[in-house]
């Protein structure tokens, strides 16, 4: 683990929380329990049933997407009882109780807590349905002045909002000191709530997903229109609403809406809303409750052919049909106000929608949140939409939300008559502001030290520029080199403006780079798109050049006068890790998705991948000596495109160095990266690479045998033993003697000659082809 | 001309590469624990000794540097006693045996250690860098074959069905866990001190393997195969040490000879069938002592793999109640180099335990050949 990255992002917090204790090992207790040992923070998980906080830890281990960043995290987190091991909590600074949803039983165990607890220690709930004052009753001045409730989502890991409530009685100190921990170590958006039922993102999400059903029975659409509806147009997750039911789990939804009708008021919209639908009722009872259960709206079958059919609910028989792909007219429209003005029933029906929701979320401010900027917040974070419903508002236009209302006879919530035909949001002079309820312009806050591109972008122009790459200036001497073609892919333009950042280095325009861009992935790789056409028109000249120029950009950012750090998150495949192979640093997101994987489309790394693999692998000390341990290695990570699934596992692939750091709040991504970069640009040196020693053509057999065990296995295609042969070769050294030193140069000929070579096979043209269509590699 | 015999055997317990109780043990550590609690239960003055003799497959890393001399070291043994690593893969520490009764039959020394130790948590099968001769490998692949290759040609050529395979693994547990239960194991296991823990019974023995559990595992080495995991001896971590004396040594020493050495022999055969190596070994080695299979009260056949044991049995007329009493490779496990000295001491130990003339020890080695010993009780 990142001991010491940790440590600082908590060294300026005021009361540390050095140990933590969850009680409850559910899913939400175990899974809070694995992010604070991923954290590195050790942690005391507690069950109230004998052993069932050891199965939980155990059980983790096995989950996918994984609750642990690293199998040494597991480590961290120490088992034990409640009824026995109690006393294991007294030196924590933080429990966190995540217990069944019943205050009694909450209360009964926050007394006992009090017995063990050790002063100035805080507690917390993570209740997301009991009122804060219902929980601290009758137990104490002392106990509530220490007590919050701490909402996390789930996965803890993976989702990034924190909800925080305090009461009239939490310590100021106590707040403060938890959100500093969800915000730097735990790595979460924390969002001040009020303490209302449901908190914020689940109040209205939970009113959007009740809309959402309702208006489809009404407007009589089926599952894959209302989820074609109730996504991308929106900016919302694909899995729209039936999608995103199926997830949860439809057995979730009673539950929540018994929770809400009992503690919100007769008159407000979700309950007026509440309502019972037969098909899903029987789901329910006979255990369709989703991909947890025997199905849900959607389920796949067996086709004749063994094939995977997706089928979906018809939402009046009950009854699975092959599923449809949603052919309305006004899915076409890429404006969300014309959508909603549309006639067909996919119109009618992101109206209807819009209106519950919008005009919901325009009334709850201020009751639920202080500000539209944190329900937009924790909506972005807690669903993981694109927009927050007062974003969304903007698209519209609040006049035209309010026209709307109007005209279908339902009320006109104050803050939208409040701002008129104006908007929520505006940029003045470069910073972004929202409109206050007291009808002020606020600026969007930024907790201490974050710095977004998102912000630098509002208020400079870039130092270069063109369709695919921006340099921007984020200030201290320092560049940031945004990605910003679809999914991040490199082309020649991102190329071009690689070779532009290092020419303004070189002149002393700038004295560091960071490469960081803010989408959801740091770079899915070269454009192979690009590669295919090439290849089709047979221009083969012209991509040997491109691999080429690549592996010159690689060269000359490592070689550059200044230093570079590479600061990714989320996937960083193929060509992007291999910008970050060639960086003198890397501070990454925790969540960061790191490989090469351009085995996967039948092609070997051509800008240098190979030959940086095999040298951090030569260079690790802790390497087996010889020639071959460095070749073994890398040929196993390249061959089976390995991924790491999060940043520490790619230090244990060595596709990070033990050097470079980990964040784990990805707001704090860029200022951490810059400040790793303003550290070595005193006294900097470019690297100095040292000759490799390969085995050469023994090398190659030696790994051919090992192709073959898996090929006597069944476990590798025909084509994949050309791709395995080629990569063999290069990894090896081609010729080389083990006596003999190869040449990074030499190497870098070895990747173009097999990479041109695999690119003129039908082979990897078909996988290039299917790649493209499906998103994934074929088996061929 | 003086007899050879087998005085004294001991060994660590086995225990599963990476997840077993010896995977944080070096290798050289393990092998001294043993050879010390060797020496000092035959009460011998070391100095005595005329050489320790180390078999071991892989020996490079921990295992490298001439191990057997290190291992004198470690073991606190005089530093007149030499040292010599031997390499015959899996048939290494049986190659030791057979080294020391020649030198003694020469004259050319009165007690040996001759010990074997494997460590393939730390050193791995193959080793840190396989280098194959690119010429051999295109002229003649077999000789690189991999063991599981060669256990998939066994079953097929000599038609062994995957049932039958796990049937025979099933009863190499059971009659592993026997002896462990029973207590038969003890006296051989020299408990060995892993950081600060002490591992004294051995690892691998999985007593509630049935023919149903073994039948639902997938094929280990090839898709359409018929070997398994469940059907294959699991890697392993080990050490073994014997004292092979000279007759008139073990009488000076006051030390009871557990067997005596009859004869030896190795033999060579297909690389790509290596599983049946012990059919030449034991053919030739047999023909030397002047006796037949029928004329053998205990075997110890090593099991490298259930198809080629029983491939061997078949060929070379073996009853299978004579067969690996204490349990088998299958169940106890196989540290390449210590497996050897391991069979020879427990043919001696059960020679002299059941009573009975003339006993086997054969087994296997990669690349294709066999080695067989036969022993006389005394």
């Amino acid at each position: 683990m990142d001991g010491t990255l940790v440590a600082a992002a908590t060294a300026r917090t005021a009361p540390a929380i050095r140990k933590v204790g969850v009680v409850g090992a559910g899913v939400m207790g175990a899974g809070i329990a694995a992010q604070v040992a991923n954290a590195g923070v050790p942690v005391v998980l507690l069950d109230i049933v004998p052993g069932g906080a050891a199965k939980a830890i155990e059980r983790m281990l096995k989950t996918d997407p994984a609750p642990f960043m690293h199998r040494g995290a597991a480590r961290l987190v120490t088992p034990g009882d409640v009824g026995t091991d109690l006393a294991l909590l007294s030196d924590c600074d933080w429990i966190c109780e995540a217990i069944i949803e019943r205050p009694d039983a909450k209360r009964e165990l926050y007394a006992k807590l009090e017995g063990v607890r050790q002063p100035g220690s805080i507690v917390s709930s993570n209740t997301s349905t009991i009122p804060l004052a219902a929980l601290t009753e009758g137990l104490g001045d002392g106990f509530a002045a220490d007590f919050l409730i701490t909402h996390f989502f789930n996965p803890p890991r993976y989702m990034r909002l924190l909800e925080v409530v305090r009461g009239p009685q939490t310590r100021a100190e106590a707040v403060a000191a938890i959100t500093a921990f969800g915000d730097r170590t735990l790595g979460k958006t924390v969002i001040p709530c009020k303490d209302r039922p449901g908190f914020i993102a689940n109040r209205i999400g939970g009113l959007w997903m009740q809309s959402a059903i309702n208006r489809a029975f009404d407007l009589k659409l089926t599952v894959e229109e209302a989820d074609a509806v109730m996504s991308r147009p929106l900016g919302i997750p694909k899995t729209g609403v039936f999608g995103l039911l199926d997830l949860v789990g439809l057995d979730l939804m009673p539950h929540v809406a018994a929770s809400m009708k009992a503690t919100l008021p007769a008159e407000d919209a979700y309950v007026l809303g509440l309502r019972e639908h037969d098909v899903i009722l029987r789901m329910i009872a006979e255990g369709r409750t989703g991909r947890k259960g025997k199905g849900g709206f959607y389920t796949r079958e067996k086709g004749p052919a063994g094939e995977s059919l997706k089928r979906a609910i018809d939402l009046w028989t009950g009854e699975y049909r092959a599923s449809e792909k949603a052919q309305l007219e006004s899915l076409s429209l890429r404006d969300l106000r014309a959508l909603a003005e549309h006639p067909d029933r996919g119109g009618r029906y992101a109206r209807a929608v819009l209106l519950d929701l919008l005009g919901y979320a325009a009334s709850l401010v201020p009751e639920i949140a202080d500000s539209v900027a944190d329900v937009d917040a924790a909506m972005r974070l807690g669903y993981n939409w694109k927009y927050g419903p007062f974003e969304l508002i903007d698209r519209l236009g609040a006049a035209w939300l309010a026209k709307a209302l109007a005209e279908d006879g339902r009320p006109v919530p104050p803050l939208l008559r409040q701002v008129g035909d104006g908007s929520f949001y505006r940029v003045q002079a470069g910073t972004l502001e929202y409109l206050g309820t007291d009808g002020g312009w606020q600026a969007v806050p930024r907790p201490e030290g974050v710095l977004l591109l998102a912000d630098v972008k509002r208020r400079t122009t870039p130092l270069a520029r063109n369709g695919s790459a921006s340099l921007w200036d984020i200030g201290d001497g320092v560049a940031c080199l945004e990605f910003h073609t679809k999914m991040n892919a490199i082309d020649p333009g991102t190329v071009e403006l690689l070779g532009k950042a290092v020419a303004l280095g070189k002149k002393g325009t700038i004295k560091a780079l960071v490469i960081h861009n803010e989408g959801e992935q740091f770079s899915v790789g070269a454009n192979i798109g690009l590669a295919l056409f090439a290849a089709n028109i047979a221009a083969w000249g012209e991509i040997e050049g491109l691999i080429e120029q690549g592996q010159k950009a690689m060269l000359a950012l490592r070689n550059a006068p200044f230093p570079v750090v590479g600061a990714p998150s989320g996937m960083a495949l193929g060509g992007g890790c291999e910008i970050l192979l060639h960086c003198d640093a890397v501070q990454a997101h925790a969540e960061s998705y790191i490989g090469l994987v351009e085995v996967g489309v039948g092609l070997i790394p051509g800008w240098g991948g190979c030959t940086a693999m095999l040298r951090r692998w030569a260079e690790n000390p802790r390497a087996p000596k010889g020639p071959m341990p460095p070749v073994a290695k890398a040929f196993e990570m390249i061959s089976t495109a390995q991924v790491a699934k999060s940043a520490f596992e790619a230090k244990d692939m060595l596709l990070l160095r033990q050097t470079d750091g980990i964040t784990f709040n990805r707001d704090r991504l860029l200022a951490d990266a810059k400040a790793k970069a303003l550290s070595l640009v005193e006294g900097y040196a470019p690297p100095e690479p040292k000759p490799l020693r390969l085995p050469g053509e023994t090398g190659r057999v030696a790994l051919a045998m090992a192709v073959r065990q898996q090929q006597a296995l069944g476990r590798v295609t025909p084509h994949d033993i050309v791709v395995c042969e080629h990569l063999a070769q290069t990894l090896t050294g081609g010729r080389k003697d083990h006596t003999e030193e190869t040449t990074e140069a030499e190497l870098h000929a070895l990747e173009r000659r097999s990479f041109m070579a695999l690119l003129k096979t039908p082979a990897t043209l078909a996988r290039v082809e299917h790649m493209l269509e499906t998103g994934r590699p074929p088996r061929n | 001309m003086t007899d050879v015999v087998i005085a004294a055997y001991r060994r660590s317990p086995f225990h599963l590469a990476q997840k077993g109780g010896l995977a944080k043990v070096r290798p050289d550590e393990m092998a001294a624990q043993v050879v010390r609690a060797l020496v000092a239960e035959t009460g011998i003055d070391p100095a005595t000794i005329e050489d320790l003799v180390m078999g071991c497959a892989f020996p490079e890393g921990e295992q490298g540097l001439n191990l057997a001399k290190l291992v004198a070291f470690v073991a606190g043994l005089p530093e007149s006693v030499a040292g010599a690593t031997v390499n015959r893969f899996c048939g290494s520490s049986m190659q030791a045996v057979h080294q020391a009764a020649g030198a003694i039959r020469m004259g050319a020394g009165d007690a040996f250690l001759c010990c074997g130790v494997e460590s393939m948590t730390r050193v791995p099968m193959m080793g840190f860098n396989p280098m194959p001769h690119p010429g051999l490998a295109q002229d003649y692949p077999q000789a690189y074959v991999s063991m599981g290759e060669t256990a998939e040609n066994v079953a097929k050529l000599h038609q062994v069905p995957r049932a039958e395979q796990e049937a025979f693994a099933v009863r190499s547990h059971q009659k592993a866990a026997t002896a462990q239960r029973e207590g038969r194991l003890e006296a051989e296991i020299v408990p060995i001190e892993a950081g600060g823990k002490r591992v004294a019974q051995d690892g691998c023995i999985r007593p509630d393997t049935t023919a149903e559990t073994l039948a639902g595992l997938r094929p280990a080495f090839r898709a359409e195969g018929t070997v398994t995991a469940g059907t294959s001896s699991p890697l392993t971590d080990g050490a073994v040490a014997l004292l092979v004396c000279s007759a008139d040594y073990a009488k000076a020493h006051g030390l009871t000879p557990l067997a005596r050495v009859k004869a030896v022999a190795v033999a060579g055969c297909g690389p790509e069938v290596m599983g049946m190596g012990p059919v030449g070994a034991s053919a030739k080695a047999l023909a030397r002592a002047g006796i037949t299979a029928r004329d053998l009260d205990v075997v110890e056949l090593n099991e490298a793999f259930a198809s080629q044991a029983l491939a061997c049995m078949r060929e070379l007329g073996l009853d299978e109640a004579k067969v690996n009493l204490d349990g088998g490779a299958i169940a106890l496990g196989h540290p390449l180099g210590a497996t050897g000295a391991r069979i020879t001491g427990k043919a001696a130990q059960i020679l002299q335990r059941q009573g009975g003339r003339y006993a086997l020890a054969t087994q296997c080695i990669g690349g294709g050949q066999g080695i067989a010993t036969v022993l006389e009780a005394v």
